[in-house]
This record gives C-alpha cells, sequence and structure tokens, in this order.
C-alpha cells in the first residue's frame, strides 16, 4: 500500500457534501487524505493526487459546477494537470471538471427533469492509468444534472482518441452515447456521474467502487 | 382597531385576551399583540395537548434529553448518542407543496444539528387523498420535489419512508418529516437555556425578511375556501444556506464557542428568544434594528414574526464572539450581535433607542393557556367477538386501481438515500440503515401508523404504530430503543376528535412502555380538517433501533437460492384494513392488544436474526401474507410453493413474518419452544412466484403508481 506516498488532495466548495464520503474513502485505501478549500492556493507537487467530489457546491446555482470552476483552487489544479497528476471528478466534481475546461463536454439536466438515485451497470470501455476499474461495475447514480452532452465533432473525438471511460448498460438519463465517464486526451483527468465512494464494501450494495482509489494508492497501473 | 377586530386578526380568544391583561396587569399594546399570537397560537404552545402529552411514557435509562428541547437524544454505549425528531408541515404544504415540504426538511434538520448533531439520516411520512382528486397530482409532485431538492442540496440521506393515500386527506394533506444526528464520543450536547449574564445573543444566517410573518398562527387553523390567500405566510427554504448552517454551526461548537443555541422555527425570533430566556430564568436585551435584514422597510411586528428559513439564536461570550464570526463569515453566512443576556426576568426589545416593549417570558411562555378540551371514553365500534377475515381472490389484486398497493420506488427514486456513504438499506427496504461512524453498528429507522387501522380502531391503530415498526427493526436483528411522533388530528374543539387523540396517546404510550422505547421527541399538529372534514387521525411515529453488524441485516426480499422460507405468525388481531379500502369488504376486527406476546415475539425475533443470519427477513405488511409473498419475489427470487396456498395467507392478520433459514432444522428447534406458530413454506429458488401451479406476475406493484396520477 502507498502509506508512503504524499497525500490525497479533496477539494471543498461551498455546498459541496460529499467530500467527507471522500475523506473516508482515501483512507480506506491507505491514503493520507487532505482538504483543499475553495480559497486556498496549492503546490501540486506537495500531492500525488486530487479528487473533486461531488454534491451541490453552491446549491447548483446558475448551472452545476460553474460557481466553483471559478474559484481560486482551480488554477492550482490546472497546474496540476499541466503536470499529469491525476486528477478524478465525482458527479458534482465531473460537472466542475468540464465546466473548467479540464474536460469536454457538459452535464446537462435529466432528460426525465427528476432527480435520480439507483444503482447502474456500467461497462468500461477504455482503461484509465490511474483510476482502475473492473470491466463491469455495479454503482450508484444520483443527479439531476447527469446528461452528458457534447457536439458531434467532439463526440468524434473522444471516440477516436480512446477517451470515453465508462458507459452505461442502460442509459438512465439520455446522456449521448451512454456515457457515464470520460477521461482527459492524456488521460490523467476523469470524470464519471456515478459514485464509486458508495460502493466501497458489500452491505453498501457492492464494493465495485473500491477499485477507483485503491489504485490511486498503488501509484497508478501505468 | 376595535377589540374585535384585533383578535381575529392576532387569532386570540377573548379569554385569552383577558388572561393577558391579569398577567401584564394592562392591555397589550404595539408588539406585544404580536408575541403573544404568536406564542400562544396551538403550533406553539401545544395549549389543547399538553396536558395529554404529559402521559406518554419518556424516559428510560438511555434517555439523555426528552421533551423541552429542540429534539430528543438517547445514548446507544460506546459513547455514541444520537438525536431525533419528527415535525409537520402539513398546512404550507397544501398551500404551497414544493416550497412546504422543503422548509420542513429545513425545519426539522436545525431542530437536529441545534443541538451539536450531525444529521445523518432522513426519513418521511406523507398521506395524499385520493388521485382523482384534480389538485392532487400537483401536491404530489409538488411535495416529493421539494423533499428531493433540499434533502439532496443538504447532503442528507433519505432511508425510509411511507406514504399512503386515502380520500380522507383530499382536502388536507400530511407532510411529516424525520430527522436524525449523531455524536461522536467527542461531542457535545448542546441545549437552549439562555445563560452567563453579559453573554452576547448573537444572529447567525439568512438575512430577515418578510416571508412566513403569522406562519404559526396559520399553522393552527382550519382550512376553507380561501387558502390562496395564504400564500404569503409560507416560508421559503435556501438548502445550500442550510448547508453552509450545518457546516459552520457544528465548527463553532466543535471549537466550543458557544453558550446556548436554537434555531428560528415557528414565530421565529420571537419564540427562540422568549423561549431561550424562559428556560434559562435569564433576561434578554435585544435590538430589532440590529437583525440583518433582506429587504428595507420591515416593521418591528414583521422582524418578530418573520419565518425566513436557515437562521439561528446563540449566546457566546464576548471574547468568543470574533472567533465565531470569523468562523460564520469563511462560511459566507452573517453573525452579528443583536443583544445581551441580562440580570433579572424582562425581555426588552428595542428599535433603536426606543423600546418597544418589555416582557417576562415566563409570562408568555409558561402561562400559555393549557385546555383540557371536552372528551369521553373511546368505545370500539368495528370490535367483533370473532370474525372470519374476508378472504380475497389470489388473482384479483387490484392495483392498477388501487393505488395504496403499487410500488413506492417512483418517489423515492427522486432522493438521494447514499449520500454520506453509509446506508446498507435504503428506501426501498422496509426499514432504513445506516452505519454509525464510530462503532461501525448498524441503526434502523422504520416508521409507523397505517392509517387503514387508525379507521378501522383507534387503539389498534395507535397500539399498531408502535408495535409494528418495532417487530420490522426487529426482523432486521435491530432492538427498538425509542419513539419521536407526530400526532396529525383534526379540530381539538371538537369531542368526538379530542377522544380519539386522548386514546391514541394512551394507546401509543401503553406500547411504548411496553417496547420500552420512551417517546422523545415529536409535534401535534391540530386543525388537520377542511370545511368541517377532518383528515383520518394520524399518529405518525418514527422508531429507531440498533443492531450487531452490518453485514447480519436481512433483505425485505428473497435473495439466496436454497435457503428455506417460513412464514411466522404471533397474532393479536385480525380483520379488514387494507383489503376494507381496497375491496369494500365490512370495516371489522377482531382480537386484543397483548404486550407479552408481542414483545417477546419481538426479542425472539431479533435473537434468530443474529443468531442465524437468514438473508430474508420482513413482516407481512398490507393485504396478508400472499400480497407480501408476491412482493418479496420481485427479485428474480421467489419461494417454491410445497402445497396449495392456505386461505389464511389472503387475510390481513397482525402479526406475520416471513423469514428464511440457511437450515430448516435450526429454525425448528429456535421456534419449536416458543409460543409463535410457524408454517414452512418451500425453498427459495431463482424463479418466478407460481402459486397453485400459476405464474403469478407481481411486477405490476411497481408500474401503476405514476400512471394513476398522470405523472411523468
Amino acid at each position: 500500500m502507498g502509506s508512503d506516498r504524499k497525500p490525497i488532495g479533496i477539494l471543498r466548495f461551498l455546498g459541496t457534501n460529499c467530500d467527507r464520503d471522500i475523506w473516508k474513502a482515501v483512507q480506506s485505501v491507505g491514503l493520507e487524505p487532505q482538504w483543499l478549500w475553495y480559497q486556498d492556493r496549492f503546490d501540486p507537487e506537495d500531492y500525488s493526487g486530487f479528487v473533486v467530489p461531488g454534491g451541490f457546491s453552491y446549491g447548483d446555482y446558475v448551472r452545476s459546477g460553474a460557481l466553483a470552476s471559478l474559484a481560486p483552487v482551480l488554477g492550482c489544479l490546472k497546474e496540476a494537470n499541466e503536470k499529469g497528476m491525476p486528477i478524478l471528478g465525482i458527479c458534482n466534481g465531473f460537472q466542475i471538471l468540464c465546466e473548467s475546461g479540464l474536460l469536454p463536454g457538459a452535464l446537462l439536466k435529466n432528460e426525465s427533469t427528476r432527480f435520480i438515485d439507483k444503482w447502474v451497470k456500467l461497462k468500461r470501455v477504455n482503461a484509465s492509468p490511474y483510476f482502475s476499474s473492473n470491466e463491469e461495475i455495479n454503482i450508484p447514480i444520483a443527479h439531476g444534472e447527469g446528461r452528458f452532452y457534447c457536439g458531434e465533432s467532439t463526440l468524434k473525438e473522444l471516440q477516436d482518441r480512446e477517451q470515453i471511460w465508462l458507459r452505461y448498460s442502460d442509459n438512465p438519463n439520455g446522456s449521448v452515447d451512454d456515457i457515464a465517464g470520460i477521461l482527459n486526451a492524456n488521460k490523467n483527468v476523469a470524470g464519471l456521474m456515478p459514485h464509486p465512494e458508495r460502493a466501497m464494501k458489500k452491505w453498501m450494495g457492492t464494493s465495485d467502487g473500491y477499485s477507483f482509489f485503491a489504485s490511486l494508492a498503488d501509484g497508478g497501473l501505468q | 382597531m376595535s377589540l374585535e377586530q384585533r383578535l381575529k386578526v392576532y387569532r386570540l380568544t377573548e379569554a385569552e385576551y383577558k388572561k393577558i391583561c391579569l398577567l401584564l396587569g394592562r392591555e397589550p399594546k404595539g408588539v406585544e399583540w404580536a408575541i403573544f399570537s404568536a406564542l400562544w397560537s396551538e403550533h406553539c404552545s401545544y395549549k389543547s395537548s399538553k396536558v395529554h402529552l404529559k402521559k406518554f411514557y419518556n424516559k428510560n435509562d438511555r434517555v439523555l434529553e426528552s421533551f423541552g428541547e429542540n429534539a430528543g437524544v438517547i445514548d446507544l454505549g460506546e459513547g455514541e448518542r444520537v438525536a431525533f425528531k419528527m415535525e409537520s408541515h402539513n398546512h404550507p404544504s397544501f398551500i404551497s407543496p414544493h416550497q412546504g415540504a422543503a422548509t420542513g426538511v429545513g425545519g426539522i434538520l436545525r431542530d437536529i444539528f441545534t443541538m451539536g448533531a450531525r444529521p445523518i439520516a432522513l426519513a418521511n411520512y406523507l398521506c395524499f387523498g385520493e388521485p382523482k382528486v384534480e389538485v392532487m397530482p400537483h401536491l404530489v409532485d409538488g411535495v416529493v420535489r421539494g423533499i428531493a431538492d433540499y434533502g439532496n442540496c443538504v447532503g442528507v440521506p433519505m432511508v425510509t419512508g411511507h406514504t399512503e393515500f386515502n380520500a380522507s386527506y383530499n382536502g388536507n394533506i400530511l407532510v411529516n418529516a424525520f430527522a436524525l444526528g449523531y455524536f461522536g464520543p467527542e461531542d457535545r450536547v448542546f441545549t437552549s437555556g439562555a445563560r452567563g449574564i453579559g453573554n452576547y445573543v448573537v444572529y447567525v444566517g439568512a438575512k430577515t425578511g418578510r416571508d412566513g410573518v403569522h406562519g404559526a398562527s396559520m399553522a393552527s387553523e382550519s382550512f376553507d375556501e380561501k387558502n390562496e390567500g395564504k400564500k404569503p405566510t409560507v416560508q421559503i427554504g435556501d438548502p445550500f444556506m442550510e448547508k453552509l448552517l450545518i457546516e459552520s454551526c457544528l465548527e463553532v461548537m466543535k471549537e466550543d464557542l458557544v453558550e446556548s443555541i436554537q434555531d428560528m422555527g415557528a414565530a421565529g425570533i420571537t419564540s427562540s428568544s422568549f423561549e431561550m430566556a424562559a428556560k434559562g430564568k435569564v433576561g434578554l436585551n435585544i435590538d430589532l434594528q440590529k437583525v440583518p435584514m433582506r429587504q428595507s422597510g420591515l416593521t418591528p411586528e414583521e422582524i418578530l414574526l418573520s419565518e425566513s428559513q436557515e437562521r439561528m439564536l446563540l449566546m457566546c461570550t464576548p471574547e468568543k464572539f470574533a472567533r465565531l464570526k470569523e468562523i460564520f463569515n469563511r462560511w459566507d453566512l452573517d453573525a452579528e450581535v443583536i443583544g445581551e443576556v441580562i440580570e433579572g426576568s424582562q425581555i426588552k426589545i428595542h428599535w433603536g433607542a426606543e423600546l418597544l416593549t418589555e416582557l417576562n417570558p415566563v409570562d408568555v411562555v409558561d402561562h400559555a393557556p393549557e385546555y383540557k378540551r371536552q372528551y369521553s371514553e373511546y368505545k370500539s365500534v368495528n370490535k367483533r367477538e370473532k370474525i372470519a377475515p374476508s378472504k380475497f381472490d389470489k388473482f384479483t389484486f387490484r392495483a392498477a386501481e388501487n393505488i395504496n398497493l403499487c410500488s413506492r420506488d417512483w418517489i423515492f427514486n427522486q432522493y438521494d438515500q447514499r449520500v454520506g456513504a453509509s446506508t446498507a438499506a435504503d428506501c426501498s427496504q422496509s426499514v432504513g440503515v445506516v452505519e454509525l461512524p464510530h462503532s461501525g453498528r448498524p441503526l434502523g429507522i422504520a416508521l409507523g401508523c397505517r392509517p387503514p387501522m387508525m379507521r378501522t380502531d383507534i387503539q389498534l391503530g395507535a397500539y399498531d404504530a408502535i408495535a409494528y415498526p418495532s417487530l420490522q427493526l426487529s426482523s432486521k436483528g435491530l432492538q427498538p430503543l425509542a419513539v419521536t411522533d407526530c400526532l396529525n388530528f383534526g379540530n381539538p374543539e371538537k369531542p368526538e376528535l379530542m377522544t380519539e387523540f386522548v386514546a391514541s396517546v394512551e394507546a401509543l404510550s401503553k406500547a411504548c412502555e411496553a417496547f420500552d422505547t420512551p417517546v422523545i421527541s415529536g409535534n401535534v399538529s391540530l386543525y388537520n380538517e377542511t370545511l368541517d372534514k377532518n383528515v383520518t387521525s394520524t399518529p405518525a411515529t418514527g422508531v429507531v433501533g440498533l443492531g450487531h453488524s452490518m453485514e447480519k441485516v436481512p433483505k425485505d426480499e428473497f435473495c439466496v437460492e436454497g435457503e428455506r422460507a417460513f412464514l411466522l405468525r404471533c397474532e393479536l388481531w385480525s380483520g379488514n384494513f387494507y383489503s376494507a379500502d381496497a375491496y369494500n369488504f365490512p370495516v371489522e376486527f377482531t382480537g386484543d392488544w397483548d404486550k407479552e406476546k408481542v414483545t417477546q415475539f419481538a426479542k425472539d425475533l431479533q435473537e434468530y436474526v443474529n443468531e442465524f443470519g437468514p438473508s430474508t427477513s420482513n413482516v407481512v405488511g398490507k393485504m396478508g401474507a400472499l400480497f407480501e409473498l408476491m412482493t418479496m419475489s420481485q427479485s428474480g427470487f421467489s419461494v417454491h410453493l410445497d402445497k396449495p396456498l392456505a386461505d389464511s395467507m389472503c387475510a390481513e392478520r397482525l402479526y406475520e413474518v416471513i423469514v428464511t433459514a440457511k437450515s430448516g432444522d435450526e429454525f425448528k428447534s429456535f421456534w419449536q419452544k416458543r409460543n409463535v406458530e410457524y408454517f414452512d413454506l418451500g425453498k427459495v429458488m431463482a424463479e418466478p412466484l407460481k402459486v397453485d401451479g400459476n405464474l403469478v406476475d407481481a411486477h405490476w406493484t411497481s408500474e401503476p403508481f405514476h400512471k394513476q396520477l398522470g405523472l411523468e
């Protein structure tokens, strides 16, 4: 395990509500979590990776993720990206990464216009070098604005450059091409709508989420 | 304004007016009218119910706080404690379903974190009218979206719910919200009594606006045709603000910067300041001009009565204020000193230099009227010496026509049930279960009160409101520990209604004593009537239970092939309840409350589940054992029934449990020694349910719900 590794930075914005869950998940794989407050500036070299948690930053006002993407801490996260460091965005974290340009596309209101909480089956399309996962994954979603959308040319790029990370087996929200998660071109930044931190132990439903964090402790799969 | 007009505006009776004059030694003046109006409303003063609420079984060794604080607190051992409470938001939700339901969630959460507990679970109990009533789809949709918007955004998981439909709620729906908060070994329980002469009175949270003015007295009135005009009395909620308030309040409490604290709920700043002062037996100096305001032009009376949401009142020592303010500001919230704790027993309310009033809080709070409303002894009218419960034809369940038989997944899939990453059993299960952070033990929440039982017999229904959720917890291997309740009744000025209220309280209390589950918190909602029609008397309950192992909590549904399924029967009553609604069977029942029998059954169930770890264990609910078997078989697994179906499986008997066993012999040797009947049903198989050779398609239980309401 990676107990000698540098800590994992967990970003916290006003209204973030999955921050403590990510803290627990990071600890459970033997890594040290550390808070990064939205007004903080930090040196990427002090960390071994970053997680942007889910949960209604700024109450989803304006547009989910829009206000968080303007926070000072994002400037440093972009520097971390330039250094190719691993960054994982979950749910609202995925929305924030899209809004700040670290990932392409956008997340729109679910087709049903309702919030959806349920277990979904995912298929891994392309592997992420840092955030491993099984080929078939059963973890829950919980979102009102989770419909991944991008233009045709972007979609083609995502397909051609093997940036589609995860697809829904049964599309719950109307996402383009059944997309549940994507990678950036460098593959160091990953975003997904479902919540791996809510599937860490069998009593939660499944433990399929564990590998998303465990691989960070191993320093990525390379 | 004439006296008569004034009494009408402030919703006070002439006798109450005379009592005020007597207490003050003079006529009330200026803002005093508003203060008495709010604090002497039914909603704030419990003036019709207080005398009966004192009868509740409400203490044992586990109880750390019960009535008197914002929520009750019980000790779970291992340094862990939980606070929980349930509250109604019926009137606002009928007027404005989205905001009414949302602020109901916000209000109950504040009752929890104001004690210093981190909210870790929500639940909701809803009663709607018939789907065909024109406004009902709008109400269902609005209430569900309101609860979802608020709960999902603040990030507290919804772990269980109960939803009923009946014509008695056509003109007055019920929206009851439950919240539970957690104290770890390091956390202190905070209380509300003001203390420390010279301490600052600090206002924190959202700014004050005009919303919710006169809300408390509105909630204490019956509805008529003119409900539209009541919209401005409904509060507007902001869950983002609430989330900031939760985090900042818990942070200042952790740093020990707070002396006492209370949320501003019904009657806003008036109730919190008067109640805190009355409890602490001190005086307060308050300047209303220092209250952070959202808009200009607010009058002192509007500030006093505003029910703007997401606000708290706290006291802190002057030295600690700077640090306290810094923390609130970091969370982008206001924290302003609006007064101080003073010697004596007077609250002095100022408007800048002008003294508006000087009142003794004890006069206002503790001397509020207490009514002994007229009632008589309850007489069961539907009880028979003996009946054969009506048996329904097993293949004609009227689910497509009867919304009470449909699955509620359309509702609960809109709630975040897993934020917090500690949910073991979500709303699809009969008991919501979360993991306690420090000890890793399972904590369960089950809601009680089944309106069809209440309509059949008030006493039976009230016993059932405790016994049924307690057995549900026991079926999961959890020991029921304590109860919160939300007593939704009609007009207490009608003796027949008051009779039902008193009979309910007495039966609830007896059942609580039998299970040793004290009532530690709750709320009374009266005047649930529209144009003279009362709702079904509905004493909703929330029962909390504790277990040993997260891995051992059985599921409701069949899930492991090869286990053997049994039906356990501990019969107290049988009769027509849900089947009376669904089939127009005669409303009748037979049987009696038997405290020894039912509590021993609960203990035996807990022991069986904990010792043998069955994969499936579920109390039979509406419509009897066959209906339950069908819903338990929607998982892809079912019981291969060995024998033709017994007639008794198509009738309602309280209580039955369907449970599996890894070994049939172990099961039999355990239960043979006990005073419980059991029936061997058959083996669990990965196949659809067949009854007497015919395939039963149980899938309809989930489909028709939203279609009946015409909702997408």
